[in-house]
């Protein structure tokens, strides 16, 4: 999983410095470091990269590139106070939310400190990043959904370790990291800035991104929601044929994205942000429907085997915590990851779609 | 008298080294070299002393072909005000900041629009 998040970085990466042009590649990094400042920045983003011309020799020029990328993560905040603000405002509930886990469900205490302190962070470094961020109703709209997936998913795994303790114990604590980990980022994702702040202009890109990314996500919702309606409960969950259809969504917004905005990257978020969005509901109505289930039975030869042997106190507890850390590692983890391929297919088709229109046109 | 919060030691040297020629703009890779400091760590500091009103920015308005345009910097009234306070302040036993011998290379000729 490293390795593929590594990848799938790298190739990022090598793409936006592929965008960016001439010049060496350090001078390639400031300048899209530049470009990832905060509105408010962009003015300081230049004057870096314009003065990396008067650095000579490689090694000062990396030395100085690596300045450029200290400034990008980390920019001074405008408002020193409200970063403070937005740290203890994250920290509080981070603390109060350990305490009453441990206190009521102590299975989750892991979970939910690691949950609080990736939160609370985002919290801060949005703060320090963030400036006069206009409120458009598809980035309200897709902030509320995302919310509502990660509380829906937070809420099946209480019912979870409410019901059936046994199931949501994880001795290595890999599983409640994860977890935190998918959630903190599908908000990131969601929540974050799509291009830089700017007049609200409901034909801009990141407008386009966020409305065609909610456009998917509701419709992969809409569909998620009809199967576990009409299919009768299993202890597989309802939900696991949707893979495809997931990825037809992806697709279609990716490749929608992509030729409206006319960019290729933009493709390739709308089309993660579906993809995370629908992960989010698919993992909450997976964990709703298999808790539905009135009587847990194991059908298989290898769990029959295996639940002999696994120490869970009941057949409920082995085939919840088998789902659970399906959904989590298959569903939040591999599920997003999986899809960002597609993604990127099909933001590439939407974009030669695009040129292939605009030559007819032209022709 | 009003109490001046003394800064950092790197932001003591930035401001000093800009005091020296208060009329005079400077480079951000100048002040770098100058003052053996980190861009990572200088372009911080520039920042917020132009949030804070002390520093005055432009960009080059004549320049040689084929390189953008460079930012540049020189203290503001309140910024050289506030150099001298926090100079004053500076007790005599704090190491002065590392600075180098290199010459500043600002062209004087510079014009600039304002940011």
């Amino acid at each position: 999983m490293v390795v593929t998040f590594a990848a799938l970085a790298v190739t990022g990466l090598a793409l936006l410095l592929r965008r960016t042009g001439g010049g060496d590649t350090p001078a390639r990094i400031a300048a899209v470091a530049a470009n990832r400042l905060p509105a408010h920045r962009q003015d300081w983003g230049r004057a870096m990269a314009a003065e990396l011309t008067q650095v000579s020799g490689r090694a000062r020029r990396w030395q100085f590139v690596a300045g450029v990328l200290r400034v990008m993560l980390f920019p001074p905040p405008r408002h020193p106070a409200r970063v403070l603000a937005a740290a203890f405002g994250g920290l509080l509930p981070a603390v109060g939310a350990t305490v009453a886990a441990a206190t009521e469900v102590p299975s989750l205490s892991v979970f939910a400190a690691v949950a609080g302190l990736l939160l609370g962070g985002y919290a801060t470094v949005a703060a320090s990043r963030a400036h006069r961020l206009r409120p458009t109703v598809p980035r309200v709209a897709v902030g509320a959904v995302a919310l509502a997936g990660v509380a829906a998913a937070v809420a099946a795994m209480v019912r979870i370790a409410v019901a059936y303790p046994a199931a949501t114990i994880d001795s290595t604590h890999v599983f409640s990291v994860l977890f935190a980990l998918a959630l903190t980022g599908c908000l990131a994702l969601a929540l974050s800035p799509v291009s830089r702040a700017g007049p609200v202009d409901p034909a801009s890109p990141a407008n386009a991104v966020l409305s065609w990314a909610l456009a998917g996500a509701l419709a992969s919702g809409a569909g998620l929601t009809a199967v576990a309606v009409t299919t009768p409960v299993t202890t597989d969950g309802t939900t696991s044929l949707l893979w495809p259809a997931g990825a037809a969504a992806t697709l279609a917004v990716s490749a929608g994205a992509a030729a409206t905005t006319r960019n290729r990257l933009s493709g390739i978020r709308a089309g993660l942000l579906t993809a995370v969005l629908g992960a989010l509901m698919r993992f909450a109505l997976d964990l709703t429907a298999i808790l539905q289930v009135h009587h847990y039975a194991l059908t298989s030869p290898y769990d029959i085997a295996a639940y002999a042997h696994s120490g869970y106190p009941s057949v409920a507890s082995y085939v919840l915590s088998d789902a659970l850390a399906g959904g989590i590692l298959g569903g939040l983890v591999l599920y997003p990851i999986a899809l960002l391929v597609v993604a990127f297919l099909g933001a590439a088709a939407g974009a030669g779609l695009r040129q292939l229109g605009a030559r007819r046109t032209s022709a | 008298m009003t109490r001046v919060r003394r800064p950092s030691a790197q932001t003591m040297a930035v401001l000093q080294a800009l005091a020296e020629r208060p009329d005079q703009w400077r480079y951000g890779y100048d002040l770098c070299t100058q003052l053996g400091v980190q861009a990572g760590s200088m372009y911080p500091i520039l920042i917020r002393l132009a949030d804070r009103g002390l520093l005055e920015t432009g960009w080059e308005t004549e320049r040689a072909p084929g390189r953008p345009a460079r930012h540049l910097y020189r203290l503001t009234g309140a910024g050289r005000a506030y150099a001298s306070a926090a100079a004053a302040a500076a007790p005599a036993t704090s190491p002065a900041p590392a600075t180098s011998p290199a010459p500043a290379t600002v062209p004087r000729q510079s014009r600039l629009q304002g940011t």
